[in-house]
């Protein structure tokens, strides 16, 4: 039952991916990119990760998608033909080097040999149950997928706690940053060029929207 | 023969999706659709990273949840890549007019 769960799921990740790859139209990209980001949401769910499927609804589906096809809308051309993007001169090495790394990581999954002390993974085909009625009682990742959100916490406050607040220095630098990036060029030419000399005649008199 | 599923089936479109974002990071020309591919590698490694969590082995040295908590960590950096991108498209369109990455031939200016 979970494995045919596991095949559809993993079928309609695989044709919005390659849809998202392939497709010329940008917005129908974007698009296929938000189902292929709640796919992945489900296989969280497989997996038992239930918090991380809602964050990844939440982050992936919910702003990332939102914020690409903001930058797709606001980067069409003049005559709104920019939408549709054909494949560079590069596809045919393109394909060549996707299939190579796709064979090489195959490759890697299957002929894994694993440790001398442990067991290989590539033929792992069970997981550590659990499910309430097993027998141990306290296995920490037992407990851990069963209160998963307080355990995040506790463990983002305690054990994580540099890289937890690493991520927030990250988070706002690449904020202030994108503003920064985004709006150095409006400000110098609204600020009559006084300091730096136009490079193009007129960059603002044709945009559509600022 | 267990119903369950095999460590290898996530580890396979794992490598699946990462090739996809491979070819489209290398055959798109539109820099959105190259920040789009890059986001499919990225969670093609987070898949890779939950599966390890769930089916590897216990370790009580490193925490009960340490894919998860990474998984976390390679989703923050993906939104703050999101962001950054999406600003330097916008000024790269601005300097040259064009959403083409062959056209991006200067970093001056």
């Amino acid at each position: 039952m979970a494995r045919i769960l596991f095949l559809v799921i993993a079928g309609v990740g695989l044709t919005s991916a390659l849809s998202t790859v392939l497709s010329r139209n940008l917005v129908r990209a974007a698009v296929s990119l938000a189902g292929f980001f709640f796919t992945v949401a489900c296989l969280f769910i497989l997996l038992e990760a239930e918090f991380l499927a809602a964050l990844q609804v939440l982050i992936y589906v919910g702003a990332v998608s939102i914020l690409l096809m903001f930058g797709i809308m606001l980067t069409r051309g003049v005559q709104g033909t920019d939408l549709v993007s054909g494949p560079s001169a590069a596809r045919l090495p393109g394909i060549v080097v996707g299939l190579v790394v796709f064979a090489v990581l195959g490759y890697a999954i299957f002929e894994e040999k694993g440790l001398r002390t442990q067991y290989s993974w590539g033929a792992l085909d069970e997981r550590t149950a659990i499910a309430r009625g097993s027998k141990e009682p306290g296995s920490p990742l037992r407990s851990a997928v069963n209160n998963m959100g307080k355990v995040v916490g506790v463990e983002l406050m305690t054990r994580y706690v540099i890289a937890f607040e690493l991520a927030g220095l990250l988070l706002t630098a690449a904020l202030v940053g994108a503003v920064a990036v985004a709006h150095r060029e409006e400000d110098e030419t609204r600020s009559t060029g006084s300091g730096v000399p136009p490079e193009k005649p007129e960059p603002t008199a044709d945009k559509p929207n600022p | 023969m267990g119903s369950d599923i095999p460590l290898s089936w996530f580890l396979l479109f794992a490598a699946a999706t990462f090739a996809i974002g491979i070819i489209g990071v290398i055959t798109r020309k539109n820099p959105i659709a190259v920040l789009m591919a890059i986001e499919i590698m990225l969670s093609a490694a987070n898949v890779n990273l939950v599966a390890f969590w769930r089916y590897g082995p216990e370790r009580l040295d490193s925490g009960p949840i340490a894919g998860i908590v990474l998984a976390i960590m390679v989703i923050t950096v993906a939104a703050a890549e999101v962001a950054v991108g999406i600003g330097l498209v916008i000024l790269c369109y601005r300097r040259w007019q064009a959403a083409d990455v062959d056209r991006y031939d200067s970093m001056a200016g």
